[in-house]
């Protein structure tokens, strides 16, 4: 009975020996169905591939936030508790980094949206030029970051850079724009929101499109002013987009790394030190992954409860 | 008569006067638009003609144009850095990734699109799963995982934990369900292998789908930033952006060599953006839409 199952029936019954058949039978036909090896070839490295290089760093993360990991020898890596997680809290780094990044998104955000909004409203507007315009104002985002903030760092420059030299010539105030604590976050923000609304407005302008005309005809007779066609509306109906540009828009912006790196290093001071940059230097700097582990995962669930909160708080109770 | 002329006068004049409130009310968007188009472009066109003015005009110097031509910066970014060590990098780098992408989402795509199998549905959500997870949570443990590999300081580094793309995956597969099934079995009740229908039916049907994916993950590994930061640490190994970075700290003061350096690494992208920027525009707003 233990015999290779594969093996013509030897003995047994004859019902034993016709399901044997049948199983050969159907083995037979898989093995010989081009659907199964060409889903096999594809599949398998497929699997093993996000094994390794997606399931396992997840699954890992956890107990790595609860282990003075040693990288060079990981034999003598030791669990420590919540241990990682004092120290977190101890990092004097710790609150300025909480602090900037909150400001960084509730200020980028809310300008994102905003602004977004208005833009896409001019571009519903006009019956010429969308797809040009559009092409231009999302030009920024694909630009290297990097590029993009060596040149602002050119033109803001206090003394000799173009943007003062401008306002000088309007007898305007001038900024001390990256170089002062005091305003290096609000303008680190406001480049971050103009390489970064050409997405956004994309995004708006295909919702506010896809909003049915005949609702707006429906409004026109009901005589509505443009004000309560936009409230009544345009915004009502294009919740859905709306909830997805706000949920992409919190987790992008509570991830915030190159834009504070590449532009003022998180300083002056620590004006624009932002959480992912505290979880880059405790790791990589320090060489304490099991600090910036910890320092992960308390973002993690951070984003996932506000996440989670923006769904159950806004997600339309109907759809069309 | 006269009261029919009037009347045809007066039907005349509210024509003109609708035509010229309609006119008026595309003149306020397009006026904000071309304002915000010129603020979106005008800072590269700056950027273009500072590359070439000396470092002395290029501070202090309101002129677009520069009075004095030179083509010292960019004699001295290709000369006194790495940077063709970085550029050859940066190519190699988002030219295996792109096309790793676009093998490994088309075939994956097309399994999931158009077989069926045990667990399917499951294991598709799974992958879906680990898009939302932030890169700062698997960060470390990646780097522990590539540490262990021994790569790091190479470029299969970045290359081997980027070879498939969850987003790659879940676009082609929406695209290629919408492929009618009876093509297929067609083709397989004509006798042509698996493989024959993969390429010849489903990949030439998949060519915008492919195209817009191929620029995203283009352009996102070209400026990709704090992978390599992590993984990328000898000068030999370094990537465009890494090395801009770098420009920043090690010539602090050297703004004509930054808008060189910024040039040659934006030029490429320039170019790629003015043929594919209709389908990228297009791939996000129904990505916007569907989600």
């Amino acid at each position: 009975m233990s015999s290779n199952i594969l093996s013509p029936a030897r003995g047994g019954s004859r019902a034993e020996a016709s399901k044997r058949g049948r199983l050969q039978a159907r083995l037979h036909k898989v093995g010989r169905n081009p659907k199964f090896w060409f889903g096999l070839i594809v599949l398998a490295p497929t699997l093993a591939w996000y094994m390794l290089f997606a399931f396992l760093p997840i699954i890992n993360a956890l107990p790595l936030s609860l282990q003075y990991y040693a990288l060079l020898d990981p034999a003598k890596s030791r669990w420590v508790g919540f241990e990682n997680f004092r120290m977190l809290f101890d990092n004097p780094l710790f609150m300025p980094a909480v602090r900037n990044t909150i400001a960084w998104a509730v200020l980028g955000f809310t300008l994102g949206l905003i602004a977004g909004m208005g833009i896409a409203l001019c571009l519903v507007s006009v019956t010429r030029g969308r797809n040009l315009y559009q092409g231009l104002i999302y030009l920024p985002a694909v630009v290297s970051f990097v590029a993009v903030a060596l040149l602002f760092r050119i033109l803001l420059e206090p003394q000799t850079g173009q943007v003062n030299l401008i306002l000088n010539r309007l007898h305007l105030p001038e900024g001390k724009w990256l170089t002062s604590s005091d305003s290096a976050l609000v303008t680190s923000v406001l480049i971050g929101v103009w390489k970064g609304i050409g997405g956004t407005v994309i995004i708006l302008t295909a919702g506010m499109l896809n909003v049915p005309e005949e609702l707006y005809d429906a409004a026109k007779v009901d005589g509505v002013n443009s004000w309560q066609k936009f409230w009544k509306v345009t915004l009502p109906l294009m919740s859905h987009t709306l909830l997805l540009v706000t949920i992409l828009g919190a987790i992008g912006s509570l991830q915030v790394f190159t834009e504070p790196t590449v532009l003022t290093a998180g300083g002056p001071g620590n004006a624009t030190f932002t959480y992912n940059m505290l979880v880059y230097r405790t790791g990589f700097n320090d060489m304490q992954l099991g600090v910036a582990s910890a320092a992960a995962m308390l973002q993690f669930v951070v984003i996932v409860t506000i996440s989670l909160l923006q769904l159950k708080l806004f997600r339309p109770k109907w759809s069309y | 008569m006269i009261i029919a002329a009037e009347a045809k006068h007066a039907a005349r004049r509210k024509r003109t006067l609708d035509r010229a409130k309609k006119v008026a009310g595309q003149l306020v968007p397009h006026t904000i638009l071309i304002i915000l188009s010129l603020g979106a472009v005008l800072p590269f066109i700056w950027m273009l003609f500072a590359s070439f003015k000396p470092f002395k005009e290029l501070v202090n110097s309101l002129d677009l144009l520069p009075h004095v031509w030179t083509l010292d910066s960019y004699r001295q970014i290709l000369f006194r850095v790495n940077f063709l060590v970085a550029f050859r990098n940066n190519i190699i780098l988002s030219g295996t990734i792109t096309l790793a992408i676009l093998v490994t989402s088309a075939a994956c795509g097309y399994v999931f699109a158009k077989y069926r199998f045990w667990g399917k549905e499951s294991l598709f959500t799974v992958l879906l799963a680990t898009m939302m997870v932030p890169f700062a949570v698997v960060m470390v443990p990646l780097y522990i995982i590539v540490a262990s590999l021994r790569m790091v300081d190479q470029l299969t580094a970045v290359i081997v934990p980027s070879l498939w793309s969850t987003f790659g995956l879940f676009m082609l597969r929406q695209f290629i369900e919408t492929i009618p099934d009876e093509l297929l079995d067609a083709a397989r009740i004509d006798g042509s292998s698996e493989w024959f229908s993969f390429s010849k039916i489903v990949l030439p049907l998949a060519g915008a789908p492919l195209s817009a994916l191929a620029v995203f993950a283009f352009l996102g590994q070209w400026d990709n930033f704090l992978w390599p930061t992590i993984v990328l640490n000898s000068p030999a190994k370094q990537n465009l952006p890494q090395l801009l970075a770098g420009l920043r700290s090690y010539y602090w003061t050297s703004y004509d060599l930054w808008m060189a350096g910024s040039m040659l690494t934006v030029i490429p992208v320039m170019i790629v953006y003015a043929f594919a920027s209709k389908y990228m525009i297009k791939g996000i707003a129904m990505s916007g839409l569907k989600l």
